[in-house]
């Protein structure tokens, strides 16, 4: 067995300038980049962190969840069963190193939205949205709608900062959605919900609708809309 | 070699013998009461870089994935990272970027479908062919499947490329 193929992808060097815990088990790592670098990207891309576990080195997606412009890269995540790369995340220290690539992904939006957009998420599966919004802000846009569902209110993320937003943009709305209990699918709601208020509530399709979170229900939702009249390319979604 | 060769020849003819049945890697285990089947029934997977590497190969048994962590078990990401040769996998083999993309060359009818998240995924990739897999979503379904691989050039996501500190 051969020496593995070495990657030839640029990597940078972050320092963990500070900490946030937004709950008992989401966390957000605010890093700072050397100086003389930059990273460059756009709204709804991820970066991918190195991480060194034993004789490997694993890699891990991360959304920026920071606005452009901010003078810290801010990656938000939380506790998963068993993740050996998150379970590390947690353990680092403000000093710390850490070797991240990227930018990369497609789900991304470079410009304010110029046709009525929904986005859709759940949890952390905020972070590629928070930066979206704030770029829309740039300029004028069409109107924006987010349905944000968590587990409790807890885990609604950046709350203030989304309240904030929407009492100074009259063209940006957003709605919460909480479990009724811990049995309740969080993507079940999110689904319905889009389904009352943007197929059977009107015959509008040229929405476009940016979707992200955690398993199969993001493509439930996507298959509803699409298959509901919405074009392919005005459903974008990232699944994690 | 010489007993590889004889495993996949041992491999192939009881394969052939088996072929009307449903061949899951289960009813492989449930048969194995007086052979090893998980020692006869190997794949072989060619690995090409345009990079300008040497060639590959690695004989697996695709019933023993996962073979590493990333991308769906038994997927081309996943027999290459447990195999110990690097193919970037930015996403974490999560089908959420295309730096995993390979070109099939050989064998494309020996592995899974391409789903939706796939296609929509590969619809985005630079370089694109009629035969191009996400290598993380690409799972090897026959267990004496031969396939051969093209890792391209740049199999990094285009808008990073470009984007990347400039």
């Amino acid at each position: 067995m051969g020496q593995p193929s070495s990657p030839s992808r640029t990597t940078y060097r972050a320092t963990i300038e500070r900490i946030f815990d937004h709950n008992d088990d989401t966390r957000s790592l605010f890093l700072r980049l050397p100086t003389d670098r930059k990273l460059k990207f756009v709204p709804g891309q991820f970066i991918s962190i190195l991480i060194p576990l034993g004789d490997e080195m694993l890699r891990r997606p991360y959304t920026v969840a920071s606005p452009l412009g901010s003078e810290l890269i801010e990656i938000c995540f939380n506790r998963v069963p068993n993740g050996r790369g998150v379970g590390c995340l947690f353990d680092r220290a403000p000093g710390e190193t850490i070797e991240l690539m990227g930018p990369f992904g497609n789900f991304t939006l470079d410009h304010p939205p110029e046709v009525e957009t929904v986005f859709i998420a759940e949890g952390t599966a905020i972070a590629p949205i928070r930066p979206m919004l704030h770029l829309a802000q740039l300029g004028k846009h069409a109107a924006m709608f987010l349905l944000y569902a968590a587990r409790d209110a807890e885990h609604i993320l950046y709350r203030d900062e989304l309240d904030e937003l929407a009492s100074r943009d009259t063209n940006f709305h957003f709605e919460t959605m909480i479990a009724k209990n811990s049995a309740t699918d969080l993507y079940q709601l999110l689904h319905d919900e889009a389904a009352r208020r943007w197929i059977k509530a009107d015959t509008n399709r040229a929405r476009q609708f940016y979707i992200c979170g955690v398993g199969k229900g993001v493509t439930r939702i996507r298959d509803l809309l699409r298959g509901s009249g919405y074009e392919r390319r005005a459903v974008h979604y990232e699944q994690w | 070699m010489a007993k590889r060769r004889r495993r996949r020849k041992r491999g192939n003819l009881l394969n052939r013998a088996l072929r009307s049945a449903s061949l899951g890697g289960c009813e492989f285990r449930t048969l194995n009461s007086t052979h090893s089947l998980e020692d006869i029934f190997m794949a072989k997977l060619r690995v090409k870089f345009e990079s300008g590497e040497p060639d590959r190969v690695i004989e697996f048994d695709p019933v023993k994935a996962p073979f590493h962590h990333d991308g769906r078990p038994g997927s081309i990401l996943d027999i290459l990272l447990g195999h110990k040769i690097h193919l970037e996998h930015a996403c974490g083999g999560n089908c959420a970027c295309t730096t995993c993309h390979v070109v099939i060359k050989e064998g494309v009818d020996k592995l899974s479908e391409a789903e939706d998240s796939e296609e929509d995924m590969l619809g985005q990739a630079p370089g694109l062919t009629p035969t191009s897999r996400l290598g993380c979503q690409a799972v090897v379904t026959d267990p004496n499947a031969e396939i051969t691989v093209v890792i391209p050039r740049f199999t990094i996501n285009l808008a990073s490329e470009s984007r990347d500190e400039h």
